[in-house]
């Protein structure tokens, strides 16, 4: 597998996502969400055993046709649906206890995992840019096993050393992931900080370090395996209109 | 926001909800979160003030003259938006008989007595999505309502997607 020519940065974000999920686990993914969407469909044709949800109501929505725009709001993710199960018992599941993995994303983050949702610099009622809102986030993070966050964009504005409002912040207990283009960082239970935890193929820990605003600790982050042919090969089963370009272009 | 408004479909003035922690949110809006301590086991719990919005204006697909209501796609909070506020207005696709409400009442998302007034506006939800009636966004209206917004005119917005149909 070749960087480049095989695969791309949304084919490696779409993979790591991919072997996030677990066989029984209950999958969220929210509102302009074409990264994760794509991703879930693509572990569906691999053969996953999962629940997807999603706040289009639908579950386990027919993943066979490919969606044609990148909102995932649309027909396409709740059609061939085997129940309707709408974002307030979404929530309600994941506040009891019964969710997994929530793929979230965010306008800025920093090492504590602090997210910026709701507004960028400023004060709160008068920021310079007031952002969509947390909706979900500042509650599923928090009661959220493994809390995903996406972001297709790695630098230094959406990679800060200090979030000033904080949409909200990853919970003490529980596993806290930063899926970005170029790497993955987590964040065990117990733990406070964000750690590299793994490297694409296609970078280096320079690479991250350049485009990210806090210290990235040296460490011996192991370089993660490019996207398998059969990951590929489901990935584009599912998209066959590219829609996980989208967010990259 | 669902659990205000849960706690205004209730009729008690707070609600508990789960998650919260670590937002920033909690601690600047003082008038609609607070911390408090749980009666039972004593933990921290955060605690939303109740929503009893004056209006609710719901967007259906089917609807009778009477205001009993099927919503046919992704349903979100509109059911529960009904329980909360104090008075309902439906827009819908299109009327149907009651007889169609008879035949599955389950499907019945809100009921008459709920509704103060019935509004039949085919394309109603437009430039947005109504499934399964319309089922991707246009674009170019929505940026014309985006313009709109940012420019004070969303009067002449709306006369310009309703004429000729009023």
């Amino acid at each position: 597998m070749e960087y480049g020519r095989d695969y791309g940065k949304p084919e490696m974000m779409a993979a790591a996502m991919i072997r996030e999920i677990k066989e029984e686990d209950v999958v969220f993914h929210g509102l302009a969400s074409p990264t994760p969407m794509v991703a879930m469909k693509a572990a569906k044709a691999l053969g996953k055993e999962f629940t997807y949800v999603t706040l289009s109501d639908g579950v386990d929505h027919e993943w066979t046709r490919p969606p044609c725009v990148a909102s995932t709001l649309t027909a396409n993710t709740y059609e061939g649906s085997v129940a309707a199960f709408g974002l307030d018992s979404i929530f309600d599941l994941f506040c009891s206890g019964k969710g997994d993995i929530a793929f979230l994303s965010c306008l800025q983050i920093d090492k504590e995992g602090r997210i910026a949702m709701s507004v960028l610099g400023g004060d709160y009622d008068h920021p310079k840019l007031r952002g969509p809102g947390g909706a979900g986030s500042a509650t599923l993070t928090q009661v959220t096993p493994r809390t995903i966050i996406w972001k297709t964009t790695h630098d230094k504005r959406a990679f800060v050393g200090h979030v000033d409002f904080a949409t909200t912040s990853p919970a003490v207990d529980k596993w806290f992931t930063v899926i970005t283009p170029l790497c993955i960082f987590r964040k065990p239970p117990g733990e406070k900080y964000l750690r590299l935890d793994a490297l694409f193929p296609y970078t280096t820990l320079e690479e991250v370090k350049e485009n990210t605003g806090w210290e990235v600790e040296e460490g011996d982050a192991p370089v993660l395996e490019p996207p398998l042919p059969e990951e590929l090969a489901a990935i584009r089963r599912v998209d066959v209109n590219n829609i996980l370009a989208f967010e990259f272009k | 926001m669902i659990n205000a408004l849960r706690a205004g479909a209730y009729g008690i003035p707070f609600m508990p909800v789960g998650g919260m922690w670590g937002s920033d949110l909690v601690s600047i809006r003082p008038e609609f979160f607070q911390v408090m301590k749980s009666p039972f086991d004593g933990k921290d719990v955060v605690c939303v003030r109740a929503l009893v919005p004056d209006y609710a204006i719901v967007h259906v697909q089917e609807a009778d003259a009477f205001g009993n209501a099927r919503i046919l796609g992704p349903s979100y909070q509109d059911a529960l938006l009904t329980r909360a506020a104090r008075k309902t207005i439906l827009t819908t696709e299109r009327i149907v008989g009651t007889y169609r409400l008879r035949e599955e009442p389950k499907l019945t998302a809100v009921p008459h007595f709920l509704v103060e007034a019935v509004v039949e506006l085919p394309g109603g939800a437009k430039p947005g999505i109504c499934y399964p009636e319309y089922q991707t966004v246009d674009w170019d209206d929505f940026r014309a309502y985006q313009r709109a917004v940012k420019e004070d005119g969303v009067p002449q917005f709306a006369e310009r997607m309703l004429e000729g149909r009023a």
